[in-house]
């Protein structure tokens, strides 16, 4: 696994001159493009729910019109992607049609790939994930999903930065994070049938019980990711300020749309189960949007007193 | 007549543990939260051995243990948590309110079978 998080980004560039130059910059900077037809723009937009931003280009279209054009769909489709703008002579969004400097975030030109680097910091990696923290969540996940799914053999991908308000799938579950470095949620997503198959479950989707036993499966997976995370990063609650802000979370279920009411990233891990016996695969997806308080330099991982450590599952008698 | 209330908001591990409990010749019965895991109590006195999560709606787990001292004055019964938490001041808390002993999840059985056996003889 990668030791930082990557963000994987829809390159709509046809600057065959740069396009190289793009490519080494994406490969050095832990982004992972995404080339496409321009007549895929929309369908990709709206199946690919893991993008951190777009790294656009003024030339994009057959005229400046249709790359306005071209903008303004992306933006009204995923209004929080962010746009980055590669122009060909100015590294601002000054002169650029009222359209694109609506849409696109941030300009800059291939001779100076700071300012890129700059805007990718900003843009999609605003917030610093410890290394340590990307490990160990990787490792509690990995160790309740074994646990729970003894059957299934897993695998995860390096985690990524959103820039989302996407739901995927039908089930998700959310719970609090809290403590004096960290403050935001954790979210599992899932499409229902995974958890069907997941909860072994064969009824039909309809049936009532099933619904409930595999809504509860998740909830169980998300307990015990939440309570190895808050034992291994979180400690003692007395640790936390008295003050707590709360904002509302808002989903839209129409449009499949949660907001945690911040532009931070989510930060986000894919774990892919697969059955020993007949092979067949499921997707579970972690989100974690410390949208309340984010504080890296206070980091802190709890390791425990080696003489009095318990493995989980073992009883300690008082 | 029931020896092992077994008291968590997940079904899911209700079941599990219940389940097993049964197959290793207990007798089970369970309960949805710290509420219902006191009425329960109080229905069935008789009960010899509580295992409790601590993270519940309604009443949560070390509170539950500490009205079944405070209010049901029952100190004959043995109680185990069964908890994602593990630091080091919950279990203070839980041995101040007579808790026997703590798991961690997720749930053992095997490991923990014998010693569930001797706590309700």
């Amino acid at each position: 696994m990668n030791d930082r998080a990557i963000s994987k980004v829809l390159v709509l560039d046809n600057g065959v001159a740069h396009a190289q130059a793009i490519k080494d910059f994406c490969e050095q900077n832990d982004l992972v493009p995404l080339k496409i037809q321009k007549e895929s723009i929309a369908k990709v937009l709206k199946t690919n729910v893991d993008l951190g931003a777009i790294l656009y280009s003024e030339t994009y279209g057959t005229s400046p019109e249709e790359t306005a054009s071209i903008a303004a769909e992306i933006h009204a489709l995923r209004p929080e992607l962010p746009i980055i703008i590669r122009r060909e002579k100015s590294a601002t969004l000054d002169g650029l049609s009222p359209v694109l400097r609506e849409t696109c975030c941030h300009a800059y030109v291939a001779t100076d790939l700071a300012a890129l680097r700059g805007a990718i910091e900003q843009f999609i990696f605003s917030l610093i994930y410890p290394n340590a923290l990307l490990r160990g969540i990787s490792q509690i996940m990995g160790s309740v999903l074994s646990g729970q799914f003894p059957d299934k053999t897993f695998s995860f991908d390096t985690p990524y930065i959103v820039h989302d308000r996407v739901i995927f799938g039908e089930v998700l579950s959310l719970i609090q994070l809290e403590s004096s470095w960290c403050r935001g949620y954790m979210m599992l997503q899932a499409e229902e049938l995974t958890l069907i198959d997941l909860a072994g479950a064969t009824a039909s989707r309809d049936n009532a019980v099933v619904l409930r036993k595999v809504n509860d499966r998740l909830s169980e997976v998300t307990n015990l990711v939440w309570g190895a995370f808050k034992n291994r990063y979180i400690g003692d609650q007395t640790t936390l300020a008295s003050a707590r802000v709360q904002v509302p979370l808002v989903v839209n279920h129409q449009h499949k749309y949660i907001s945690f009411g911040t532009d931070n990233p989510q930060l986000c891990f894919r774990y892919t189960l697969k059955d020993v016996q007949d092979g067949r695969t499921s997707t579970l997806y972690a989100r974690f949007i410390f949208n309340l308080n984010w504080s890296p330099e206070d980091f802190n991982e709890i390791v425990p007193d080696a003489d009095v450590l318990v493995d989980s599952g073992e009883l300690e008698m008082f | 007549m029931a020896q092992v209330l077994v008291v968590d908001d997940s079904s899911t591990v209700r079941d599990e543990v219940s389940s097993f409990l049964k197959s290793g010749g207990l007798d089970v019965v369970t309960a949805v939260d710290g509420k219902d895991g006191l009425a329960k109590l109080k229905a069935d006195p008789k009960i010899k051995l509580v295992v409790a999560d601590v993270n519940m709606p309604n009443m949560d787990g070390l509170t539950m243990v500490e009205k079944i001292r405070s209010e049901l004055h029952n100190t004959a019964v043995n109680l185990i948590m069964l908890t994602t938490e593990s630091s080091p001041s919950m279990k203070e808390r839980g041995k101040a309110a007579g808790v026997k002993g703590w798991i961690v999840k997720p749930f053992k059985g095997p490991a923990v079978l014998e010693t569930f056996k001797k706590l309700v003889a």
